[in-house]
């Protein structure tokens, strides 16, 4: 028995897939894509897409750096093995600061890449839209647009409609 | 349909520059009036606060330019306008500068103690019989601190200059070689400018402790001229914006990109700061700890702690946010602040040079800070009022630019 991912719709010039994004963008999709070869100036706010969520992740990262810098260097300075050195306190955060900055960058672009897998559902090595034979022109001269079915509001023959009147053409069904 | 909206524009910057230059005047006149009642050495370092807070602008401004024309960039030609005219202060500055000078001939020691040979330094010891000075005296001398002053605004005047005629000579006769122009004169400017703020540093604020001495000086005077040049470009881009010339011009992209430079330099600020007194603090040497030991003294300590928090935490953590850099309101608060706290950033490193017979430094909450203010308020006065004057000279955008499409229609690739 086969699933159907959705529908998907070529469109030919950049202008063309930009108006057809914002109108799926208007008639209130949420599962669906469009897909280029190249970045589309202005192509985010046509699809109504927010800003990301990953910089969430890079603060906590980055919050999670610092707070292990300083209290790594107290726990071996002034808790696990107190020991003078150079005459400074057990503990400072003034010689702390560097490792906890270190470590505030690197947590933080740890959590960066982290995040942006886990945002994009990365790694990927099988998607739906592969299978259609006529797709292999995407990464060429054509642009598309897909509209999953999981989406509330597609319908097959209503979705369809929409994708025809905006001007998609070769619409097909994609497989799951 | 357009012509009366532009002169009536000029007309009200003709009466806003008016305005400028009495404010600025009246200020230059109190301040002059402190001669009859205050304390001449505090008078004096206080005016030397307000010069070099209105020069660190236009440093900022004159690097942001070069900057622009050495990497040959592309969004930043909007704004790249309105800094050359910001530059047009250095003109006044020589002149806003030279009571200082005067003061160093005819009274040497008033301000910085080195000029006078017989000024008795601690421990009973005149500075002439210093090693520490005598080391250095063919540095720190009157002579060299005047030729070197004369320098330094040569080349900053003179680097406006060049960079404003052929920015302007370009909106008339769009010949690009005024754009290959003004990158040869960056390519020289930058290493110019650079050596000049340094050294101003140095003579006008480090030597008035001229044991004392931090490598990272230089670097520090920097980030807060580049952060005090994008503060007031963030401040004329509001004006422009809500006064609608820039509309339709300006757009959320071309201010995220300076806030987010703006605030690099945030981080570089702290980088710069932070470091110079780590290593003075972790060495521990007498000879450079004296320094930070005196802004421990009274209300130093929590001047200190202001510029912690003030200059690196608040911007900081305001700018971190997307929101706060890309909308107008938000970027301007934040540029606002860091235009204040640079202020007390100068006073800082300046004002504790003031001391009382037992070699304390004077409080930072005094009448002192009236002097401050006047200072301020009078150059800045005729620096605003000679941005002012420039600004109805040219159009509002280098037109003829090569990079002026690309900047206009500057994108990012996210929504906002």
């Amino acid at each position: 028995m086969k699933q159907t991912y959705g529908l998907v719709a070529a469109f030919d010039t950049t202008a063309d897939l930009y108006h057809a994004c914002e109108k799926v963008r208007d008639a209130g999709f949420s599962q669906w894509d469009a897909i280029t070869s190249f970045p589309i100036h202005g192509l985010d706010a046509a699809m109504g897409v927010r800003r990301s969520h990953v910089p969430r992740f890079s603060l906590i990262g980055g919050l999670t750096g610092f707070c292990t810098g300083m209290s790594m260097i107290w726990w071996t300075g002034a808790y696990e093995y107190p020991l003078i050195v150079g005459g400074k306190p057990y503990f400072s955060p003034m010689f702390a600061f560097p490792i906890s900055y270190e470590l505030t960058i690197l947590f933080t672009a740890f959590a960066t890449i982290i995040g942006m897998f886990i945002v994009n559902k990365l790694p990927m090595h099988y998607h739906p839209v592969m299978k259609a034979p006529q797709f292999v022109r995407a990464s060429d001269d054509r642009f598309y647009i897909v509209i999953e079915a999981n989406d509330p509001k597609f319908n097959p023959a209503q979705t369809r409609a929409l994708l025809q009147q905006i001007g998609g053409k070769d619409i097909a069904e994609l497989e799951q | 349909m357009s012509a009366p909206a532009i002169s009536s524009s000029s007309a009200s910057t003709a009466v806003l520059a008016n305005k400028f230059l009495v404010t600025g005047l009246i200020g230059l006149a109190l301040t002059a009036l402190g001669l009859f009642f205050a304390n001449p050495q505090a008078l004096a370092l206080s005016y030397l606060v307000g010069v070099t807070y209105w020069t660190t602008v236009g440093i900022g401004m004159l690097l942001l330019v070069q900057i622009h024309h050495i990497v040959d960039a592309g969004w930043s030609t909007v704004i790249r306008r309105q800094f050359e005219h910001g530059i047009s202060a250095f003109y006044w500055l020589p002149v806003l500068f030279l009571p200082l000078v005067i003061c160093a001939w005819m009274k040497p020691g008033l301000i910085w103690p080195w000029m006078d040979l017989a000024h008795e330094i601690h421990g009973g010891h005149t500075v002439g019989a210093d090693p520490l000075y005598i080391k250095k005296s063919g540095f720190l001398n009157l002579h060299m601190f005047t030729y070197m002053t004369v320098g330094f605004f040569a080349v900053w005047a003179w680097l406006a200059f060049r960079l404003r005629k052929a920015s302007f000579s370009q909106d008339s006769d769009g010949d690009v070689k005024w754009t290959f122009m003004n990158r040869k004169t960056a390519a020289f400017g930058i290493p110019l400018t650079a050596l000049a703020l340094s050294f101003a540093a140095i003579y006008w604020m480090k030597s008035l402790e001229y044991h004392w001495f931090s490598t990272m000086y230089g670097v520090w005077f920097f980030a807060n001229c580049m952060r005090a040049g994008m503060a007031f470009g963030v401040m004329i881009t509001y004006w422009l914006y809500t006064r609608g010339d820039y509309k339709g011009i300006f757009n959320t992209n071309q201010l995220h990109c300076l806030t987010a430079l703006a605030f690099a330099f945030v981080v570089f600020w702290a980088y710069v700061t932070f470091s110079q007194y780590f290593l003075i603090w972790n060495a521990n040497v007498p000879e450079e700890t004296f320094w930070y030991n005196i802004r421990e003294h009274g209300d130093w300590l929590w001047v200190g702690m202001v510029l912690l928090f003030g200059h690196f935490f608040v911007p900081f953590l305001s700018w971190l946010r997307y929101r706060n850099k890309a909308e107008l309101k938000p970027a301007l608060l934040v540029s606002i602040w860091i235009a204040l706290i640079i202020l007390i950033d100068l006073c800082y490193n300046i004002l504790p040079a003031l001391k009382n017979e037992h070699d304390e430094p004077l409080p930072f909450i005094s009448m002192n800070l009236f002097w401050v203010l006047t200072s301020v308020i009078g150059v800045g006065g005729i620096c605003v009022w000679a941005y002012l004057k420039s600004f109805p000279t040219t159009k509002i955008i280098p037109i003829r630019d090569p990079r002026i499409v690309e900047s206009l229609t500057h994108h990012e690739a996210t929504a906002p």
